[in-house]
């Protein structure tokens, strides 16, 4: 089984790494983006890019923005180029099929994410580190490494479900911006929350150590995953995937 | 051993039935032709056999597996090029092959070994290196076949294998079809609506229509069961009178006016002399006289063509 899933990630990775007809377009982009994250935006935050927990919301968005980019592809792009019936002929099992593809964007997104991190971090020892080495406290470095794989895991989670019900790769696409929409609703509406709800809110946060909200907020992360992972098992049935 | 065998095998969609009842036995080592105009129930049967549909009723053993509790051990033993060729546009022939051996855990050599085995012949493998996004169709239909062959299964489906392709492009794949058929040795379930295809490369022809399975044995043996030998007579002066004495002509089974040419078909071929006697006597003036055996095409036709007369 786990050999299975490997072949089947390893091919994904394969063909999104080729691209396809939007190579220069697509690399080009995987560029800027370095380009952004990995050097202009800690170059203008200097040493403060290693201190401020801002640099670990960047590290727990930036998967979101990756696993988007490809994972309505999955299923959706399968179906509609006509190659999902060939591979559901095979001997792999359901499982492996689904598991091999949700690893392949949960890997593209955290590797892209780290090889930008390393980019940011070398950056800032170039134009700032002249006094020694700069690094994340050993607590942002974890939060940022479990954040980092929790919200890689959970878009490619969420791209795999909507990639399974999506009639073609556009759909697949348009769902999965409205869905990240819904996800940032929250600190969107943040503004329109009465000021009195923030302050009790604050001040039943004041006694909880933020060690233990990222522990929650990573345990709840979690378990939402492996719902959505259940539902997707479900989801997934060979005789309902031919006929669709 | 049969390589596959079904018994009242039954899938309907809505009110559609797909395939009604279709019982099939087909020995190892055939290759076995499944004729049908579209919508006939090919494919049907094929996502029925390969386990990837469930049948409302009946059964069905693929190499002794039962497809509705061991699908999966049926899809471990067979391959199949379907409606589709499947390919992976973006990643080249090679890659796609790679690929395929992978998920039927053969080893590095071994599918190195194969897929020069296997292009080699198709003339692909000095090209095995290019994304085959920009290959022609035929091309991509041969690297298709090659990677429905490529873990050595014991039974494929051929699900059309050469619809959409012109008419060089056909005749290429199935001298190929045909000479790998002969080095590989396996068990073949090929569905077609091409007469040519299944004269060629099958031993044993089923007939289906609207689901129905018409009549199964060699092309051979369905040409000796369902169609007369057959004369044929271009001439001027050929009336609707005459047409109709030639009708009712105890020799004649069935006659018909075919572009110009009256194509009849006799109970006694060896005795159409009489027949163009009568012609002549009746005032044709015949340029051509020309004897031939129907052809899997004409088999076809009139099988077709009794189904829907019952059915009416």
């Amino acid at each position: 089984m786990i050999a299975d899933v490997i072949t089947v990630a390893v091919k994904e990775l394969r063909e999104i790494f080729t691209f396809g007809d939007a190579r220069g377009r697509s690399r080009f982009s995987m560029l800027i983006l370095i380009l952004i994250f990995g050097i202009v935006i800690p170059l203008q935050n200097g040493r403060e890019w290693v201190t401020s927990p801002i640099s670990i919301m960047v590290w727990g968005w930036m998967p979101f923005l990756w696993v988007s980019g490809v994972v309505a592809d999955l299923f959706a792009g399968e179906r509609e180029r006509h190659t999902l019936e060939s591979l559901l002929a095979t001997r792999l099992s359901d499982q492996a099929i689904l598991f091999g593809k949700l690893l392949a964007a949960l890997m593209y997104g955290f590797t892209l994410t780290w090889v930008i991190m390393i980019a940011s971090l070398i950056t800032v020892n170039i134009g700032f580190g002249s006094e020694g080495l700069l690094f994340y406290p050993f607590e942002m470095f974890m939060g940022a490494l479990a954040f980092s794989i929790l919200i890689s895991g959970l878009s490619a989670s969420i791209g795999v479900l909507v990639s399974l019900r999506a009639g073609s790769v556009r759909q697949a696409q348009q769902m999965m911006s409205a869905g990240m929409l819904v996800l940032f609703l929250p600190f969107m509406l943040i503004q329109f929350i009465p000021s009195a709800w923030l302050n009790a809110a604050e001040n039943m946060l004041e006694n909880v150590q933020p060690m233990q909200i990222a522990v929650g907020l990573a345990l709840l992360l979690l378990v939402v995953e492996l719902i959505l992972i259940a539902i997707a098992r479900r989801l997934f049935q060979r005789s309902k995937l031919i006929l669709d | 051993m049969n390589a596959i065998q079904t018994h009242q095998l039954t899938r309907s969609f809505g009110n559609l039935k797909a395939v009604d009842r279709l019982t099939l036995e087909i020995p190892r080592g055939t290759v076995f032709g499944f004729l049908g105009p579209n919508g006939s129930g090919k494919t049907t049967t094929i996502r029925l056999l390969l386990g990837l549909l469930d049948a409302d009723d009946g059964s069905a053993q693929v190499l002794g597996f039962d497809t509705r509790k061991q699908p999966d051990e049926v899809r471990v033993r067979c391959g199949a090029l379907l409606e589709h060729h499947g390919l992976y546009e973006r990643l080249s022939a090679a890659e796609n092959l790679d690929y395929y051996g992978r998920i039927w855990r053969m080893s590095k050599a071994d599918r190195e070994k194969r897929i020069r085995e296997l292009l080699e012949p198709l003339d692909l493998y000095e090209r095995r290196g290019e994304p085959i996004g920009r290959w022609s169709r035929g091309m991509k239909q041969k690297l298709a076949v090659a990677r429905a062959l490529m873990h050595r299964p014991e039974l494929i489906f051929l699900d059309e294998p050469t619809a959409g392709l012109d008419p060089v492009a056909s005749s290429a794949l199935r001298e190929d079809l045909a000479s790998l058929v002969a080095q590989e040795g396996m068990t073949i379930f090929l569905t077609t609506h091409n007469l040519a295809e299944a004269e060629k490369l099958c031993n044993q022809v089923g007939v289906i229509n609207h689901g129905n399975l018409l009549a199964v044995g060699s092309p051979s043996e369905l040409r000796s069961k369902t169609s007369a030998p057959r004369l044929y007579v271009t001439g001027q002066g050929i009336t609707s009178q005459i047409l109709e004495d030639v009708k009712s002509n105890a020799l004649v089974k069935r006659v018909q006016q075919q572009n110009g040419k009256l194509v009849m078909d006799l109970n006694d071929l060896s005795r159409s002399h009489e027949i163009v006697t009568k012609l002549v006597g009746a005032g044709v003036q015949i340029d051509e006289v020309w004897k031939e055996k129907a052809d899997l095409e004409d088999v076809f036709l009139q099988l077709v063509e009794e189904e829907k007369g019952e059915a009416e």
